[in-house]
């Protein structure tokens, strides 16, 4: 069968630079403008029936798409299974609850603070736990995921079951208003956070830490052995990770404007990992692919909606067995990093 | 801390149930373990299957009331021995099922490390939520066979029948199956593949057969905990496998992952440590004691007390 | 005088209780290649895996350009100077063969992962130098024709001799290859045993793994021969060839104990 991202990336190897340009430019435009695609008839049928399209929109799939480009830097790119990733977008999420409803901060100015918190709950959990080997991580994650709820649960100052409520919407920012009335503005900060994700990841993947990650997904020992600091950049990509969590976090809890505990379950981090797994494990476009259908597919079609976690848990034996590299498997093309192209450039 | 020196031995009676629960459970991830050096995640849910198993041959099977009375002579012994009998046989085939579903075909493939986790992981969410759909998500109360008569009082500990029951029942099975690895022609096949597969393919050892097997009898002992739970707590719901299994997970590695005894020594440590801490901190940290546990043991003592080596070394 | 690059000096190994090496004293002169030789079992590879830091001696101490090396960390070994191939291939599979080289000359970049993110002058300069360079030890190996295919894809000779390019990547001083040409036909050995001598030329030190004696024989400027765990022989190949004790340990017994 052939390879649809290859056959992509064969158009794309053909273009020039403004077609390449223009295409981008264009299905940027076309992601956002999808909230108003509710409104036409021809476009209609993506109405969700119980939550509206717009919402939808940033809650789930936007967020789930973020968090699981988020995620498979850790998963796909160096190949660390980490089932406890709804940890960091809680912390994000209640960095922004308590700094919101404590202090005269507003989201733009927890935004940063957020993500470093998250960033720094990855390294405290990372430098210890990034020695073992991939199962024991796993299970440490998983393990890490429900000590920061139950911690919440339990902590009485942020709320415990009840969760924080009244949390502060974001000021206006370029004439667009961000409150209960105005989902569209957040699926556009949204839609900027997932598209500043997929450039990080491109960049980082043809360099030196993209290299490092990819040679200690395929043999962590060969990589050691071969003068790559190993731990260093699996800490790296677990920090990377952690803080694109972080973000998403920030951003939920703002529009949510209620959070509680129980929106931070061991689910989500499953719920995020079948996104990367279905589309395929390490690939940009298969994670936004999956992150968008698995997200999407429960809002739209009711009954899948209740026994969601079993679609997905069937998605992830199903896929793992007979299609493991996803829906759109990672590169097979065999291509440099460099074309000659870049090569032949004048040094800059 | 005044709970733990006023009621030390009572915590200690207590804790010593729930190491034991922990120890049949845990041998369902270190058997694993030994013959495939993976986790068998769904491992919680075979308990939690299990624990159903009990509820329903009890409820449905034999049409025990909710309120009934309880029973005497040799009706309950005939009861728990079926529920018994009967946990352990449906944990045991779920397991092998697991097997069969989640690792036998990767196996066979070859992939990547993170597959065989991933599907495993699918295998337990696909049995939880099955069951939450068919309980609609709700505890479900295990009727009362057993009158939960207090025996006796020792060093001021309260010995309840059922809990005595645990820790004599318990223990024997676990040093049966000791005995069984260590000296039958069965076990000793299991103890071939967990040393080196490929030599023991060479010796003409059914990999596959051998397998299956120590999933069974890795989902055998974790039934019978099963049921011993249920005859200590009397209720069950979709997702209680998940915090006992990662504690019964992290009893496993306190001991070593891979070794039957450390299974015995490191379920009894935590169940201990588990029930102190408790008493200490209150109940809703006992998770939290758990994972703090679990991520010490692996940063200063990564073998466990008698395991192996945890990171990767070999070249 | 040749200087001395490396040194073993009462190097033991034990695992558990089988002792893998017995007091070895070894040492290799910089710009030589030295093979390595000795029945299976004799502790050759263990000898690679305690000087690239997979094992640590039981006691002993290894000595690389007058700096005790034990205890160091295995990527700082490397970036040391010291790099290894590895008996059974253990290519980046889903690399190419380029990747594979330019993966091991990250080992000296200066460029981070903020410069790579932000695609600094420096780490966009490094990367372009670190290519070239990379393409020349293809080149200089003889399989730059094979750049852009995936390791895995690769044909079984040049993938063992992508396994040396890449150790060659890193910038390392000494290479140790542990046999090399395995499951090579004797037209490739030759060819192979050409290159190991190109590459001596070019500066580098080699130790050499090898079973085979006519390669051995051939490119080595010396021979030192392991036998359970103990060194029974270090000389010119003419003279470890007719050595008794290595005759001995290859051939086992000597006849007349019949």
């Amino acid at each position: 069968m052939s390879n649809l991202r290859d056959q992509g990336a064969e158009f794309w190897a053909k273009w020039d630079r403004p077609r390449r340009v223009t295409f981008v430019i264009a299905s940027i435009a076309v992601a956002a403008s999808l909230p108003f695609a509710g409104n036409f008839s021809i476009t209609n049928i993506l109405n969700t029936p119980i939550s509206s399209y717009q919402d939808v929109l940033v809650y789930p799939v936007g967020m789930f798409v973020l968090m699981a480009l988020g995620l498979n830097i850790v998963v796909g790119k160096s190949g660390m299974l980490d089932l406890g990733y709804v940890a960091f977008f809680a912390i994000g999420a209640y960095s922004m609850a308590i700094l919101g409803t404590h202090t005269h901060l507003n989201m733009w100015e927890i935004f940063p603070i957020g993500i470093a918190l998250a960033m720094f709950a990855g390294v405290l959990l990372g430098i210890p736990t990034l020695r073992l080997r991939g199962d024991y991580l796993a299970i440490v994650t998983m393990g890490f995921g429900e000590i920061v709820r139950i911690t919440a649960l339990n902590t009485q100052k942020i709320g415990g079951p009840n969760g924080i409520a009244n949390i502060p919407s974001p000021p206006s920012l370029f004439g667009l208003k961000f409150n209960i009335s105005h989902p569209n503005s957040f699926f556009w900060v949204v839609l900027v956070l997932i598209l500043l994700t997929i450039w990080m990841i491109r960049r980082l993947s043809i360099r030196r830490p993209g290299r490092a990650w990819e040679a200690i997904r395929q043999d962590e020992d060969a990589a050691e052995l071969m003068g790559v600091p190993t731990l260093k950049y699996k800490i790296w990509s677990f920090v990377l990770g952690a803080g694109v969590g972080g973000a998403a976090g920030v951003v939920y809890a703002s529009k949510a404007i209620f959070i509680s505990p129980d929106a931070f379950t061991f689910n989500i981090s499953v719920l995020i990992l079948s996104c990367v797994v279905f589309g395929g494990i390490g690939n940009i476009w298969g994670v936004v692919l999956g992150g968008v259908f698995l997200a999407y597919l429960p809002e739209r079609i009711r009954f899948i909606s209740n026994a969601r976690q079993l679609v997905f848990g069937i998605v992830l034996v199903l896929v793992m067995n007979f299609r493991p590299d996803g829906i759109l498997p990672r590169k097979k093309r065999e291509k440099a990093l460099l074309t000659k192209d870049d090569l032949g450039g004048k040094n800059d | 801390m005044h709970t733990l020196i006023s009621q030390f031995w009572q915590l200690t009676f207590s804790g010593a149930v729930q190491g034991f629960i922990y120890v049949l459970i845990s041998l369902g991830y270190t058997m694993v373990y030994g013959v495939l050096r993976m986790i068998n995640f769904a491992n919680s849910e075979i308990f939690m299957v299990g624990t159903f198993a009990t509820v329903v041959i009890t409820r449905d099977l034999l049409g025990h009331p909710a309120n009934g009375p309880d029973l005497h002579g040799a009706t309950l012994i005939f009861t728990m021995l079926l529920c018994l009998l009967g946990s352990m046989l449906v944990s045991g085939l779920v397991a092998m099922l697991v097997e069969l579903l989640a690792y036998r075909r990767l196996r066979s493939l070859g992939t990547n490390r993170l597959a065989p986790l991933i599907s495993a992981i699918g295998m337990s969410i696909i049995l939880s939520e099955s069951v939450s759909l068919l309980t609609e998500g709700r505890a479900v109360p295990d009727p009362e066979v057993l009158h939960k008569s207090s025996l006796a009082t020792i060093l001021g500990a309260n010995i309840r029948i059922d809990q005595l029951l645990v820790v004599i029942v318990a223990p024997i099975m676990f040093f049966s199956l000791q005995r069984f690895v260590n000296h039958t022609r069965l076990g000793k096949g299991i103890r071939a593949v967990s040393m080196n597969e490929e030599t023991a393919k060479l010796m003409g050892i059914n990999i596959n057969r051998v397998i299956s097997i120590t999933f069974l009898i890795g989902g055998l002992m974790t039934g019978a905990s099963a049921f011993f739970f249920e005859t200590v707590y009397e209720a069950t719901k979709f997702n209680i496998g998940f915090n006992i299994g990662i504690a019964a997970f992290t009893a496993a590695v306190l001991g070593g992952i891979g070794n039957i005894r450390g299974a015995f020594v490191g379920g009894l440590a935590l169940g201990l440590l588990e029930t102190y801490a408790s008493a200490v901190l209150g109940s809703q940290w006992k998770a939290i004691t758990v994972f703090i546990v679990l991520i010490v043991v692996l940063l200063f003592r990564p073998n466990g007390l008698f395991g192996e080596a945890v990171q990767q070394t070999r070249v | 005088m040749t200087e001395k690059i490396l040194e073993l000096k009462n190097l033991t190994k034990n695992f558990g209780g089988v002792v893998a090496l017995n007091d070895v004293n070894l040492h290799v002169n910089k710009q030589e290649i030295l093979a390595l030789i000795g029945p299976n079992g004799a502790g050759k590879t263990t000898v690679f895996n305690m000087i690239t830091g997979v094992y640590q001696p039981t006691s002993g101490e290894i000595i690389f350009n007058n700096k005790s090396i034990v205890g160091k960390k295995r990527f700082e070994i490397t970036k040391g100077g010291i790099a290894r191939t590895f008996q059974n291939i253990r290519l980046w599979g889903d690399m190419t063969a380029l990747e594979n080289v330019l993966t091991a000359t990250d080992v000296h970049s200066k460029s981070g992962l903020v410069g790579s993110l932000f695609g600094s002058i420096r780490s966009r300069k490094t990367e372009k130098e670190a290519t070239v360079k990379a393409h020349e030890i293809l080149e200089f190996i003889g399989i730059d024709e094979y750049g852009d295919r995936l390791a895995k894809n690769l044909p079984y000779g040049v993938q063992r001799r992508l396994e040396i390019a890449r150790a060659m990547g890193t910038g390392a001083e000494l290479l140790l290859l542990d046999e090399p040409a395995a499951g090579f036909n004797p037209a490739e050995k030759v060819e192979l045993g050409n290159t190991i001598k190109k590459i001596r030329d070019a500066g580098y030190t080699v130790l050499l793994i090898e079973h085979d004696m006519s390669l051995i024989m051939g490119i080595s400027d010396r021979v030192a021969v392991l036998d359970f765990g103990v060194k029974i022989a270090d000389d010119l190949p003419s003279v470890v060839q007719n050595d008794s004790k290595v005759i001995e340990a290859y051939l086992g017994v000597p006849t007349d104990a019949s």
